[in-house]
């Protein structure tokens, strides 16, 4: 048995008798009580998510997972294809276990997946991408009084964000995935 | 993410943090238009408060000629205000800054956090119940926001809102009566009976929460925000019991399943609030955490004598979340502790 200190994004958890894959955890401290923290898994058979709640000091069943750096190939019906760089193994995704992370996927992309019983079971993307700019009209400057205006661009894996209107189109530019939006110029 | 770097070019952000300051000036306006004095209190605190669970940040205070005293930063304005109220003042609020130690960085906790705290003497826990539901909505219309947000869900605020007591909500959500579910072997059996890992270290509130954090909270404020109200007296050291005194009148505020404010029905009886402080430190010291003694100035003030009070607590960042829809406390809070390290 693990503590839950080690529960992590896309650790594996047995949980009655099911595995399920860690999607989000928060560390909560419930009306000034002691330390619990808030997990969110999906079951990796049936795909549904739950939610439960530990005290810190409790202890979980976390299986084994190993986590490999992987290249994002090519999307292949509803799977997504990567390989493994050290051993030039080809791997292939379920969509639903990338879920909303397959609209950052760009060819070349190092991604990390977590692997268990020689199965993907999880994804994990970077924080921030960088990608080419390949459309980028000129912005029409509105009548926004707060000056903050953006235009629509699309990147160079089809990719639509919004961005200022300085961008331009051949730049490279930083996406947050963990919002969707424009970080920076790279 | 809420740098400066991170609010120049986008948009979302800069609202999100306008907004914020906006809602601090409607949250004072509020409070003026309803005739509360606006109170300043110390950060820096030489006894802070017994909360078993609450790690305050400590830090050194010295003297010119080099001589170091202990401090702490509040981890809430509590003991000050109350302090305040003995003074005479019967409607004081403070908005500053807290901290608490050991807590996530993000999500919905920063170390250092906005709070407003608000007392009224004489008052009572169904005032500041009020007091919080006219808050929203004043700040909702002023700002012509009428829905909450959070975790992609959207609640209804300018209308009813919710009051339900613990008692009924666990008859509602786990079918029992917490009349039988008082004491800490009653409630061990039923968190076992429910397939909840549960060890000696378990206090009553561990239990407690076991239980109420993964079969109650989350029903909590979905539709339209809640109210709950008197807990097990053994969760409440600051509160005045109910008329049934195994409850006492403590009050929590929750929104789409987060907890929004805390506050009680003040109990104001020094012998009384005395015991339970030394009892919280007794569990501080049991738990391994620093204690410090039980601030003789406070029970001093209680001795004084204070009209019946009550008095919340209201997470500013929290209720700034609610408002934008933003995605984390990150957005919501200027260089956070989490902006600041990374």
């Amino acid at each position: 048995m693990a503590s839950t200190s080690e529960i992590r994004k896309g650790v594996v958890i047995k949980h009655q008798g099911d595995l399920y894959v860690v999607v989000e955890f928060q560390h909560i401290n419930p009306g000034k009580g002691s330390a619990f923290v808030r997990t969110r898994m999906k079951n990796l058979s049936s795909g549904k998510v739950i939610e439960i709640t530990y005290k810190t000091s409790e202890t979980v069943e976390i299986v084994s997972v190993s986590f490999q750096t992987m290249q994002y190939l090519y999307k292949s019906g509803d799977n997504y294809a990567f390989m493994d760089m050290s051993s030039y193994e080809q791997i292939e995704m379920d969509g639903d276990l990338v879920g909303d992370d397959a609209k950052y996927l760009k060819e070349g992309l190092d991604v990390i997946v977590g692997m268990y019983e020689g199965s993907p079971v999880s994804i994990q993307i970077p924080k921030k991408i960088q990608y080419k700019v390949v459309e980028a009209p000129p912005a029409v400057k509105g009548d926004s009084a707060s000056g903050n205006v953006t235009k629509e661009i699309k990147l160079d894996n089809g990719l639509v964000i919004q961005a200022p209107i300085f961008i331009k189109e051949g730049e490279e530019v930083l996406v947050n995935t963990e919002t969707g939006e424009y970080s920076a110029r790279a | 993410m809420s740098t400066w770097n991170d609010l120049k070019d986008n948009p979302r952000l800069q609202k999100i943090y306008h907004l914020r300051l906006e809602i601090e000036r409607l949250t004072r306006e509020f409070f003026w238009t309803q005739n509360f004095v606006e109170a300043s209190t110390p950060i820096a605190l030489r006894l802070a408060g017994q909360e078993p669970y609450l790690n305050p940040v400590p830090v050194k205070v010295g003297d010119p000629l080099n001589k170091e005293y202990q401090f702490y930063l509040r981890t809430s304005p509590e003991f000050a205000l109350k302090k305040l109220l003995a003074t005479g003042l019967k409607k004081i609020f403070e908005i500053g800054k807290c901290f608490r130690n050991y807590e996530s960085f993000g999500g919905t906790h920063n170390t250092e956090f906005t709070m407003i705290e608000w007392y009224q003497s004489p008052g009572t826990y169904w005032d500041f119940m009020q007091d919080t539901e006219n808050l929203f909505k004043y700040i909702g219309k002023k700002l012509a926001i009428d829905k909450l947000r959070y975790r992609g869900k959207e609640i209804d605020f300018l209308d009813r809102w919710d009051r339900a007591s613990v008692k009924e909500l666990w008859q509602k959500y786990i079918g029992v009566n917490l009349d039988d579910y008082l004491e800490i072997d009653n409630l061990k059996t039923l968190a076992k009976k429910r397939g909840y890992q549960v060890d000696g270290r378990d206090e009553y509130e561990d239990l407690f929460y076991k239980i109420f954090l993964n079969e109650i909270e989350n029903h909590l404020g979905q539709d339209r925000p809640i109210f709950i109200y008197d807990y097990p007296t053994s969760m409440c050291s600051l509160s005045l019991r109910c008329e049934d005194k195994r409850y006492a009148q403590r009050a929590e505020l929750y929104i789409g399943g987060l907890e929004v404010a805390n506050g009680f029905g003040e109990l104001l009886d020094p012998i009384e609030q005395k015991k339970n402080l030394e009892k919280d430190k007794a569990l501080r010291s049991k738990l391994g955490r620093e204690t410090w003694e039980v601030d003789p100035d406070f029970i001093a003030a209680l001795e004084a004598g204070i009209k019946p009070s009550g008095g919340i607590a209201l997470g500013v960042d929290r209720m700034v979340l609610l408002f934008t829809g933003a995605l984390d406390i990150n957005e919501v809070i200027f260089q956070s502790i989490s902006d600041q390290l990374n």
